[in-house]
């Protein structure tokens, strides 16, 4: 009676501690979890000469505002220029719905590739690119231009990339028809470095109006 | 010397010609893209003309000839657009937007440059969109942190009434 008792006591330490234990790692935070969405592994899949819809490319006109039904985007561009080493600078934090556009480059509806960023989140929570990682291929994107039209896109890819291998020519690199990526923070997030990467949708030209 | 006196004077009456012409302008015609290859499509677009208001552009300067400029949707803008010759040579060229209704006139500055020498810059590297404000605690990791640390009270209580009942461990 009296050794059984002792071992249900002993049990009853041990499940203590190993409670104590997990809980305060649970709470603590010790695992990142609720992360924003990343693609899955079909989504990266691109299929090469897929030109279904392939539509004629528009004369260049600076965005004004980019949409994706698909995760709710609806938000304005602003310009976005280089930073001194060479990176696209991305735009102002605070604003949680503003994406930008690589204001030297191409825009979207003409040939080339045309760069649109805007963050995952700020300081604050969720910003205006924090479920682009869950697009599918074949959704929508669609960019109203200053010239009045508007540029249709459908998505190709959906990828993620290290920062430190990031494959610069695959997703900056000049297109020959009239492309777009639209890029954001993604990847694997480290308290002390932030975030690992970037994800990448790959889209390219179906129609305008 | 003198020569360099002339030059300057010279330079003087040209700012002093073609300041008041400026000033008169009000607004401006945006070209876009600035600096283009020979070839290349040019659009512009300016707001002077009011909302409904159509112009008449020239682009002459660089061999486009006219091109008409039409209202469009976005904030009473007046929109047009021109293809470069492609025999066009490098140089800075005006381009000039005239009002349909009034003597408005607007202008603005065209690059041609060699496609050789001008080639645009692609960014490199990864972009810094997040600072992980977004990464909430998980609801389910939460309950169940509770859930442990409930069961931790519970038997570290049971423990101590024993020991307090002298039953000791």
């Amino acid at each position: 009676m009296r050794s059984s008792s002792r071992l249900g006591d002993t049990a009853i330490a041990a499940v203590t501690v190993v409670a104590l234990g997990s809980g305060v790692w649970l709470l603590g935070g010790g695992a990142v979890s609720h992360a924003p969405p990343q693609p899955a592994a079909a989504e990266g899949r691109f299929d090469p000469g897929d030109e279904r819809g392939a539509a004629p490319a528009l004369p260049p006109s600076p965005p004004v505002r980019i949409r994706i039904p698909a995760i709710r985007v609806n938000a304005p561009l602003t310009g976005l220029a280089l930073t001194r080493a060479g990176n696209l600078d991305a735009p102002p934090a605070k604003e949680k719905n503003l994406a930008g556009w690589y204001e030297a480059g191409t825009t979207p509806g003409e040939t080339g590739t045309a760069i649109v960023a805007g963050h995952v989140d700020n300081t604050e929570g969720p910003a205006v690119f924090y479920d682009l990682g869950a697009l599918k291929r074949g959704a929508r994107i669609e960019v109203d231009r200053r010239d009045g039209t508007v540029a249709v896109f459908t998505v190709d890819a959906v990828e993620v990339y290290s920062a430190r291998n990031f494959p610069d020519e695959k997703v900056y690199g000049a297109a020959p028809r009239p492309e777009l990526r639209v890029i954001t923070c993604g990847g694997g997030y480290s308290r002390t470095t932030g975030y690992q990467g970037n994800v990448v949708v790959f889209a390219h030209l179906t129609g305008s109006r | 010397m003198r020569r360099t006196a002339r030059l300057l004077a010279g330079t003087a009456l040209a700012v002093a010609a073609a300041a008041p012409a400026h000033a008169a302008g009000s607004g401006r015609l945006d070209v876009y893209p600035s600096t283009v290859a020979p070839g290349g499509q040019v659009s512009v677009n300016t707001a002077v003309c009011g909302d409904s208001g159509a112009a008449t552009g020239d682009a002459g300067a660089v061999g486009a000839g006219q091109f008409t400029l039409a209202p469009s949707t976005h904030e009473g803008e007046a929109i047009g657009q021109f293809r470069v010759p492609p025999s066009a040579q490098p140089g800075t060229y005006e381009i000039v937007a005239r009002c349909a209704e009034g003597d408005r006139q607007v202008t603005g500055d065209l690059v041609v440059a060699l496609s050789a020498a001008y080639e645009q810059v692609q960014p490199r590297g990864s972009v810094k969109t997040g600072v992980g404000g977004g990464l909430g605690p998980d609801p389910v990791q939460t309950a169940a942190g509770v859930a442990a640390l409930a069961v931790a009270a519970a038997g570290g209580t049971w423990l101590l009434h024993r020991r307090a009942r002298g039953d000791g461990i």
